[in-house]
């Protein structure tokens, strides 16, 4: 009788560590993002996704801006997945990279931005939890992980692009 | 002479379409938007030739309304009409909800509705209607300038004030907010809670069996160094791996939780979150090409050489945004 009550008590102990680390996530994690993922999204839905499609296809011509401004208007506004259907106002030969550098974007923008992928937090959020519980401040990983993504889309773009390129000759 | 009319939903709408046929009796549009008639109202009665209907001040018998337009934000009037066995048509982006929601069906209800949603039935719908019966001239399909001078009189009749139009700008502000709210808990509900009941659970076991040594022995030396990272990123950019790896980031996810458990131990240095964040993620969206591309509406021929372009620039975008995060991330967290 003991040793099964030993081995019950075993058995719960194993998921007790993972109760832990349930409830600081959604004590930690969640009121935080909830409240965020509102604001964001209330501000998105009264400036309305039509307003930047102007700015957006003009964006479009130039290299520089067809991988920043394009992808990460597309990303705040129309979120994953219907980010990419910013594809239709690039020209045909570049959608391939505009699609790299969109997608690559999905997760850079969830530091400051959790609505626009609200399925796949944890990538940063996973990490980022750690960072909290040493009681570092997160807003400047989020802020260089927003700034870095727009470097990284930037250059994928541009490679993505030179590759597609050669690849069609 | 009455003209049947399909109203599809809007982008986010709900719902629909809707084929709505007019008749003698039943030809009122009830606009309960309020006060006044609202475009989309005054666009169903141009071309239905029915008559728009201002609900805030005249109000019609239920069995003389064929179609209700309410911007209701979901919880009285969306469901009011449904369950009259009304066709309702919603200016506002809801769905089901409300109290009524159980009455708010396909096949009655459609929203989101804009002016452009509203288009002529086609041939055989309009067949289906009732002959047109021997009627004056004047009760025939409106012309555009009679129904917009008709309108004109309404509201003049009935002239919106400061308040009214205040409380109605207010009023979708509001709406908008509340919908916000809406989908937002619905995100938590439908995916980050399950996620977090998912991983708190396997890095429950992971910790509590001693499996977690074996990862604080193995994965953090590799994360806590730029050559180790660069390896993890190109492992995940390999063109036969990056696929696999991809769908729902689930991969990148758990790894980056199992990386934070160790970052929050102190075996990562802090300032590696970000170089790991991009080395754990070198493969995203590598399971997405196909699909992304024809959401942008890319030709057949450039899907087909699109993915193996966006799959070999992984090998060496992934690399290079590693170096590039480690570079920034000098100064992080010292």
């Amino acid at each position: 009788m003991e040793i099964i009550a030993a081995l019950a008590n075993g058995f719960i102990e194993l998921f007790k560590a993972g109760a832990a680390t349930f409830v600081a996530w959604v004590t930690g994690i969640i009121p935080l993002v909830i409240v965020l993922m509102t604001a964001v999204s209330s501000v998105i839905k009264i400036i309305g996704e039509d307003r930047v499609y102007s700015l957006a296809q003009t964006a479009t011509k130039y290299t520089l801006t067809r991988y920043t401004i394009v992808p990460i208007l597309a990303v705040i506004f129309l979120v994953n997945p219907m980010c990419y259907t910013f594809g239709r106002f690039v020209e045909e030969k570049y959608k391939p990279a505009f699609y790299d550098a969109a997608v690559s974007f999905v997760h850079p923008v969830t530091g400051l931005f959790p609505h626009a992928n609200g399925g796949e937090l944890f990538v940063y959020m996973g990490i980022a939890a750690g960072i909290n519980q040493l009681g570092l401040p997160l807003g400047e990983l989020a802020i260089r992980y927003f700034a870095v993504g727009i470097i990284v889309i930037l250059m994928r773009g541009i490679v993505t692009e030179k590759i597609y390129a050669m690849m069609k000759k | 002479m009455y003209k049947s009319i399909l109203i599809t939903k809007g982008k986010s709408g709900w719902g629909g379409p809707l084929t709505i046929t007019p008749t003698e009796k039943c030809h009122k549009i009830l606009c309960v938007t309020g006060g006044g008639i609202h475009p989309v109202a005054q666009k169903i009665a141009e071309m239905t030739g029915g008559e728009a209907v201002d609900g805030f001040s005249t109000g019609a018998p239920d069995d003389e309304v064929m179609v209700a337009v309410v911007d209701c934000g979901g919880t009285a009037r969306c469901g009011v009409y449904p369950k009259k066995g009304i066709f309702t048509v919603n200016l506002t982006p809801v769905g089901k909800s409300g109290p009524l929601a159980n009455f708010i069906t396909e096949d009655i209800y459609v929203s989101d509705v804009k002016e452009s949603c509203i288009q002529f039935a086609d041939e055989s719908a309009i067949n289906a209607n009732p002959a047109p019966t021997k009627k004056s001239p004047s009760d025939t399909a409106k012309t555009k300038a009679q129904a917009r001078a008709e309108l004109a009189a309404m509201n003049n009749g009935r002239k919106k004030n400061i308040v009214t139009r205040l409380g109605i700008g207010v009023g979708s502000v509001v709406n908008k907010f509340y919908q916000a709210g809406r989908e937002t808990i619905e995100m938590v509900m439908k995916n980050i809670l399950p996620f977090m009941a998912f991983v708190s659970m396997i890095l429950g076991i992971i910790s509590a069996s001693g499996i977690g040594n074996v990862i604080a022995h193995t994965l953090s030396p590799l994360a806590s160094t730029l050559p180790g990272m660069i390896g993890i990123s190109i492992v995940c950019a390999l063109p036969f791996i990056s696929p696999v790896l991809g769908p729902g980031a689930v991969i990148a996810q758990v790894v980056g939780s199992l990386l934070g458990v160790e970052i929050g131990l102190g075996h990562i240095p802090p300032q590696y979150a970000l170089p790991a964040l991009f080395a754990i993620n070198a493969q995203v969206g590598a399971d997405f090409v196909p699909v992304g591309l024809s959401l942008g509406e890319a030709e057949p021929e450039t899907i087909e050489l699109g993915v193996p372009a966006v799959l070999y620039s992984r090998l060496i975008t992934g690399p290079a945004a590693v170096i590039i995060a480690y570079l920034f991330s000098m100064g992080l967290y010292s």
